[in-house]
């Protein structure tokens, strides 16, 4: 080797260690569009909507009430039972895909993967054209003399919320069995335990954190939707505590929104208490995976194999119905009320001509958030890894808390906050961006971060050591290693963000309206044959967005969400 | 070969604390253009801390830290121009060989023929012409070390740092490699502090060793003067096997617990003997007595040309251990014979570990 070689004198970006800065910044957006919506929504429920004085007023009255008491009674139920259907779902298919090798296995994965993604109120809507009271399958069995249970009410919502959220429960235990130690099954098995109590005594305790996070992530689902009560709900009949935010807030008839706001508070009261409970009660039962984990799929070959297909593919295809059933609809006559047996695209001319902007501006506004939350998140997820120190932590706790919060929640909050200067942002394009954004940035630092976790700090030491700039080597050595995450995050960022109905609605204008808000309202009150081409066109651009980020992380080994 | 001149490296009493832990306690040290210095001591000394300094990602609380003459305190590690090697290689998983050779050239302001003749030749120097386009994945682990080594001579760097390159690789691949190391590192004549915590490596690679324990450097040599004169009780302890024998000083005699007695100096104190395993031999008619011990051999272990032996002495009842030539004839497991020691190979150490004799 010869000639001396020079190092160029770093300038200041080369010198300066530039994340605390970019974190800094984050954080004070995240203050900003978090925070002080939150806590303006805290500070306007202890403010008295009758007396107008500081004080549990508006909690006295709500507890006072019989029907606000139902609301929170009816959120309860059908967060319990919703949870429950969608375990009895996803449990067995997570227990099937992390044993068992059968044919079909990747096709149904798809499938499991992409009925997550079809928007809650779509499903809900479907449950009413099939079980609703002028549904085809009602009116089938009305032939034969049997009255359906109504599908209104407690058991529609729950049913409804399960078949959209089971492939949560599918996803968090697939991934929990996974890290299960093989061998403290076939210890089991060696000390005489059959395959059933090996799976009720030594697996599913060991799977007690995931299933508890499963729990927690459908609780929190069935409980923060607005469309499907909206929908299923019949609006006033049977409130929860989402809808009744929303009504209290935006009542054409004297709107109370101190009470909105408490109830608000509630809400989010409970969603807390929920997500320190399983915080709780999986750091007591802590059963960390000593090691080894995975293991070897068991092949079903011939008869049993097909048994096992069989099975769950009739599961997979019922919890995907509703989404056929609205896509097929979209496709039939309406007379009235009812489909009739003919095909036509009336339905899609019809919507077409009322939809305006609404399809332009959710992929305007969705390609928008999704790529702050792209960028953002990657940055954000890599520092919050990366580094230690309050900042950091404060960072990750605030960005976690839209997670939680239910999107009617937060769209109130930013209603409430951004209406005046210097941030007057009501009726603007901006603030549903906005909303989309912080609501959906949890899932790409998550997912990235636990990317980041697995990539060796030596890497950027090295990167260091051989002269580079700290963000010229987390351009060239982070930002490639970390792609499976930012996949992995965008692709369920972008679903979620171009169905978001719960903070939109509350913030959306006549100018701002969306493909989803046009969906729910042609649901909620008006023609069943557009809003089941709105939601056909909802669920194929999202599906289509899916598919194209599934075929990016083809070749990736783990497509699981990190950020769960 | 401590070269002539100023010091290449120099290293100011450098201080380094995490939390209430003092990591490194006012560290002075350092190394001559083209020496092999070698951070030796157990995990925990400091001595990876002290490497982690001189690389520049941590920041001493005091002290500092001049290469080549020029003070590199408050210079980010990118400008510092030191290669570095891990001891989990470090090597980039999605740039090819060549790739994460060339990786630091592209900072430099390098042509690309450049780049291609430069990352040309390091890898021949580590022997993977062939591999140039493979990935990491490919690898195993010592051709992935190659690569490290590679990548970090590559951009001729004022000081090449190598924390525990070879913790990761087999035995026989070990011994392998820092023979090529030695080599390289002596064709090149890069200055380079190497860190490690097995002994034979630091006595086979270095020019000169610093034995750390607990944030401080014990000794400082060549390999030949830290195993034969080891200037505390840790550092005879730490390198090479050491039988200890425990007695008192005074009047000028050192007397042992198991009954010999050796000349001493200074002020009467409790202390230590330290007895290189093979200095222990088998006494003849010749030795003098109080050179010599009687203690029960407990166990024999035959180790080839050697036969490790476990000893308890019949005085006082000390443990020793010796390793006798295989033909000698040996006494059987149980018996008691006779032991004896040359005093000018003892080593005796006061109560705070320092050399007495």
């Amino acid at each position: 080797m010869s000639g001396a070689l020079a190092l160029p004198r770093p300038g200041l970006l080369g010198r300066l260690d530039p994340w605390p800065w970019l974190g800094a910044v984050a954080f004070a957006v995240m203050l900003v569009f978090v925070a002080w919506p939150l806590g303006e929504l805290a500070t306007q429920s202890f403010i008295g909507q009758e007396s107008g004085r500081f004080g549990l007023d508006n909690y006295a009255e709500f507890f006072g009430s019989s029907y606000f008491r139902r609301a929170l009674v009816n959120s309860l139920t059908v967060g319990a039972l919703g949870t429950l259907i969608a375990l009895c779902i996803g449990v067995p298919l997570a227990l099937a895909y992390a044993r068992f090798d059968f044919p079909g296995r990747g096709a149904i994965e798809v499938a499991i993967l992409l009925s997550m993604h079809s928007p809650p109120f779509v499903g809900a809507y479907a449950w009413i054209l099939m079980f609703g009271r002028s549904g085809w399958v009602a009116e089938f069995a009305r032939g034969f003399g049997i009255e359906l249970p109504p599908i209104y009410g407690t058991l529609g919502i729950s049913v409804a919320s399960a078949f959209g959220l089971y492939p949560l429960v599918f996803l968090v235990v697939r991934g929990g069995l996974a890290r299960v130690n093989r061998s403290l099954e076939e210890v089991a098995y060696s000390l005489g335990r059959g395959r059933v109590g090996v799976t009720l005594t030594v697996t599913l305790p060991l799977v007690l954190p995931a299933l508890l996070t499963a729990a927690l992530l459908v609780f929190l689902g069935v409980i923060s939707d607005f469309g499907t009560p909206a929908i299923l709900g019949e609006g006033e009949r049977f409130p929860v505590l989402a809808t009744l935010a929303f009504s209290l807030y935006l009542s054409e008839i004297g709107a109370e929104p101190g009470m909105a706001a408490t109830t608000c508070m509630i809400l989010l009261a409970i969603a807390f208490a929920l997500v320190l409970g399983v915080r709780f009660l999986s750091g007591r039962r802590s059963v960390a995976s000593d090691a080894g984990g995975g293991g070897e799929l068991r092949r079903l070959a011939g008869a049993r194999g097909w048994a096992m297909t069989a099975g769950v593919a009739a599961l997979v295809l019922t919890a995907n119905m509703p989404t056929i059933v609205v896509v097929v609809s979209s496709f039939l006559e309406v007379r009235g009320v009812v489909f009739q047996p003919a095909f036509t695209l009336a339905n899609y001319h019809n919507a077409i001509g009322a939809m305006g902007n609404a399809l332009w501006n959710s992929l305007m506004l969705a390609g928008v958030a999704l790529a702050l939350i792209i960028v953002v998140g990657a940055g954000v997820g890599y520092y919050i890894s990366r580094r230690s120190g309050l900042l950091p932590r404060a960072l990750d706790l605030l960005i976690m808390v839209p997670f939680v919060v239910p999107g009617t929640v937060l769209g109130i909050g930013y209603a409430t906050v951004f209406n005046e200067p210097p941030l007057l942002l009501t009726g603007t394009f901006t603030i549903i961006a906005t909303v989309y954004f912080i609501r959906r940035l949890p899932y790409m630092t998550r997912s990235c971060a636990s990317v980041v976790y697995q990539i060796d700090r030596g890497l950027e030491d090295a990167s260091l050591s051989l002269g580079r700039p700290p963000l010229s080597g987390f351009r060239r050595i982070v930002l490639p290693l970390m792609q499976p995450g930012i996949v992995a995050g965008a692709a369920i960022a972008w679903v979620e963000v171009f169905s978001e109905l719960s903070a939109s609605i509350v913030l959306y204008t006549g100018p701002t309206r969306t493909l989803p808000i046009a969906a729910y309202q042609q649901a909620a009150t008006g023609d069943i044959g557009m809003a089941a081409a709105y939601s056909t066109m909802l669920v194929g651009v999202a599906a289509t967005g899916l598919f194209v980020f599934l075929l990016a992380a083809r070749g990736q080994r783990d497509r699981g969400v990190g950020w769960l | 070969m401590r070269g002539e001149g100023p010091d290449h490296l120099a290293i100011e009493r450098v201080v380094k604390r995490f939390g209430a832990f003092t990591a490194l306690d006012g560290v002075t040290l350092s190394a001559s253009r083209g020496e092999v210095l070698t951070l030796l001591g157990p995990s925990g000394c400091g001595k990876t801390t002290l490497l982690r300094v001189i690389a520049g990602f941590l920041d001493p609380e005091s002290g500092s830290v001049s290469v080549g003459g020029r003070p590199l305190t408050g210079v980010p590690v990118n400008a510092r121009n030191l290669g570095m090697v891990f001891q989990n290689y470090a090597v980039f998983p999605h740039l090819s060989v060549a790739d994460n050779v060339a990786y630091g050239l592209r900072a430099r302001a390098v042509g690309s023929a450049e780049i291609a003749r430069r990352v040309a030749s390091a890898l021949e120097r580590v022997r993977l012409s062939g591999l140039a386009d493979r990935f990491p994945d490919a690898l195993s682990g010592g051709q992935k070390q190659r690569v490290g080594l590679a990548r970090a001579m590559v951009i001729e760097p004022e000081l090449l740092l190598m924390d525990e390159p070879l913790s990761n690789l087999d035995a026989k691949l070990r011994i392998e490699m820092r023979q090529e190391i030695r080599l390289m590192q002596r064709e090149l004549g890069i200055t380079t502090v190497y860190v490690t915590h097995d002994q034979e490596e630091a006595l086979a690679i270095s020019d000169r060793i610093a034995v750390m324990e607990k944030g401080r450097i014990l000794q400082v040599g060549s390999p030949r003067e830290i195993y034969e004169q080891p200037a505390h009780a840790f550092v005879a302890d730490f390198i090479g096997g050491c039988t200890w024998l425990d007695g008192a000083v005074a009047e000028g005699v050192l007397a042992l617990a198991a009954g010999p007695r050796i000349a001493c100096g200074g002020a009467p104190q409790a202390a230590r003997l330290a007895l290189r395993w093979e200095d222990l031999r088998l006494a003849t008619e010749a030795d003098p007595p109080e050179h010599c011990l009687s203690a029960r051999v407990a166990m024999a272990s035959y180790l080839g040309h050697r036969t490790r032996v476990r000893l308890v002495a019949e005085q006082g009842g000390a443990e020793l251990h010796a390793d006798l030539p295989s033909h000698d004839r040996l006494p059987a497991e149980g018996s008691v014979a006779r032991f004896a020691f040359d005093p000018s190979r003892a080593r005796v150490f006061g109560a705070d570990g320092a050399r007495l004799l």
